[in-house]
């Protein structure tokens, strides 16, 4: 049971990471119909923004930190949507679904080149111990450490946060409102051109977050936004792809059984769970866990 | 032609969608203070000229006046600003949002932000439907009540135009009489009215004024009880050729 407990808590924090790619992946996609699949190494990337100014810069992590997510927000933010999605956008979707792929080899390899091919140890903001008592030394067995508990604490605060932004605040609700029905916003008077923006920078504000807390478990490698886009891609799938609670659900629900699949059938199928489930949903439910069914003129 | 009571003029505008030209030329003066509906066949272009008059699709050539001033090629939010709305067809509330909340999205131009609440008050004042369902969905509400929504969040800047497009489309023919009441209403309170409507003989009865738009063109500006007694929109409208009534603007 204790072993169960302890799965769903590394889960949870997994889980937590992705929804955060996810929620910024479905947000791209309702205000401005862009399909990145460059969201993984959108993950990858801002880590090694962090290592680049701690090796080159002499910068104490948390300052590098902070200049990772700023980073972020500017490259892959401002300059994603002016220099690859502003001008094809006009082209529909699916030319922009290929930039975005070639986008993601571009980040990937550049990576590789100019920085590393080897995976990098990522420091941590949460201390290394273990809460909990060792059955060896006559304790519960429970055990969980201060890393899964901060990262879901850190992770969940961002997405409440998002989330109180959206509905709370008089700015969020445009972006809604952009989200829902640009041509009705536009004729409201709501600033559309602006909103977009913003979401771009909460996506890569979002990534960066994302980035800072899985890189100390998984540690920073340029292939690693694969199976981050991925599962990004999957959580968004499953919990719904035009709902933004459908990607926070969906995203947990990954990291949940990702987890239980490794622990108990075996890790060699953790790269197939969120594939399995991708089919499964599809299949089953095609909108999504929480999605609502849409329809599209072609 | 001048019409010295026109609030809005279009002088031989055209526009259209991409290389499609719609509104070829049309011309046409909307009076101050009245209902004017405006009717025509499928392709007619009604709709195109709403949207080309709030600033949607670009002019091509020709002018467009509104209030004394040359707004041609204006943005929807200059529109906006200079005293006119815009209801599209179809449903257009943003349903996961609450009531209270679509109709603050009404305001979102307004310069002085801190007059809102008074405003959405009024609003809600005037359509108690709106106060009863302030936290709900806007999804949860019925067809006609969505319809409402939606002029409520319209008249929220205090247009003094405003251009509704097919608003009885969907809605039970009791709801369509309530919506063309509060229209009737906005009329007596000054404010312009430019409706088309798919329900073109009902519409008419209640308007001051109508349009017949053909093939992009304006084919007759007339008082509604004119149109009305005309035979050749009978025959329009009865599905019989256009071409005596084009021929006969000839």
């Amino acid at each position: 049971m204790n072993d169960f407990i302890q799965l769903i808590i590394a889960g949870l924090a997994t889980g937590s990471i992705y929804a955060l790619a996810a929620v910024g992946f479905t947000l791209l996609w309702q205000t401005s119909q862009t399909i990145n699949f460059a969201q993984g190494e959108f993950v990858m990337l801002p880590a090694f923004f962090a290592l680049a100014g701690m090796k080159f810069f002499g910068l104490p992590f948390p300052i590098a930190a902070i200049a990772a997510i700023l980073l972020s927000m500017l490259t892959l933010g401002v300059l994603f949507k002016t220099v690859v999605v502003d001008p094809l956008h006009k082209q529909g979707t699916l030319p922009l679904v290929i930039s975005t792929i070639g986008l993601a080899i571009l980040l990937r390899e550049g990576v590789k080149e100019f920085y590393s091919a080897e995976a990098q140890r990522f420091p941590s903001f949460f201390p290394n111990i273990n809460i909990g008592t060792s059955a060896a030394n006559g304790g519960s067995g429970f055990n969980v450490s201060a890393d899964q508990i901060g990262v879901l604490i850190v992770a969940t605060a961002t997405i409440l946060l998002l989330s109180w932004f959206l509905a709370s605040t008089k700015t969020g609700r445009q972006m809604q409102a952009t989200a829902q029905n640009p041509t009705v916003a536009r004729i409201l008077g709501v600033n559309v051109e602006r909103m977009v923006m913003y979401t771009f920078l909460i996506n890569g504000a979002l990534a960066a977050i994302a980035s800072l807390l899985i890189s100390p478990i998984y540690l920073a490698k340029f292939s690693s936004g694969e199976t981050l886009g991925l599962v990004a891609f999957v959580a968004a799938i499953v919990g719904g792809f035009n709902q933004v609670r459908g990607a926070i659900v969906g995203g947990f629900l990954v990291g949940i059984i990702d987890n239980l699949v490794a622990a108990y059938i075996s890790t060699s199928y953790r790269q197939a769970v969120p594939l399995a489930l991708l089919v499964m949903i599809i299949l089953l439910r095609p909108q999504g866990l929480l999605g609502r069914a849409e329809e599209r003129a072609v | 032609m001048t019409t010295p009571d026109a609030i809005l003029s279009l002088t031989e505008v055209v526009s259209g969608y991409g290389k499609m030209t719609i509104l070829n030329g049309s011309t046409a003066h909307i009076r101050r203070g009245k209902i004017t509906t405006v009717i025509g066949p499928n392709g007619a272009g009604k709709s195109t000229l709403f949207k080309t008059v709030f600033g949607l699709l670009p002019v091509r050539t020709g002018k467009i006046s509104f209030d004394g001033r040359d707004t041609t090629n204006w943005s929807p939010r200059q529109m906006l600003d200079a005293g006119m709305c815009y209801v599209p067809q179809g449903r257009n509330i943003f349903s996961e949002l609450s009531v209270r909340h679509n109709l603050e999205l009404g305001g979102v131009a307004l310069a002085d932000q801190s007059g809102l609440p008074a405003r959405i008050e009024t609003m809600m004042q005037r359509f108690p439907i709106l106060r009863e369902k302030a936290t709900a969905q806007a999804s949860t509400l019925s067809g006609g009540q969505q319809k409402l929504l939606e002029v409520a969040r319209g008249l929220l800047l205090e247009p003094r135009l405003m251009l509704i497009d097919e608003p009885s489309i969907g809605l039970s023919p009791l709801m369509v009489q309530d919506v063309f009441a509060i229209l009737k209403g906005l009329r007596d309170n000054g404010v312009t009215i430019l409706l088309i409507e798919q329900n073109a003989k009902m519409a008419l009865q209640m308007s001051d004024y109508g349009l017949v738009l053909e093939q992009g063109q304006t084919r007759i500006e007339d008082t509604a009880s004119n149109i009305l007694a005309d035979p050749r929109i009978a025959e329009l409208f009865l599905g019989g050729g256009l071409k005596p009534l084009a021929s006969a603007a000839q």
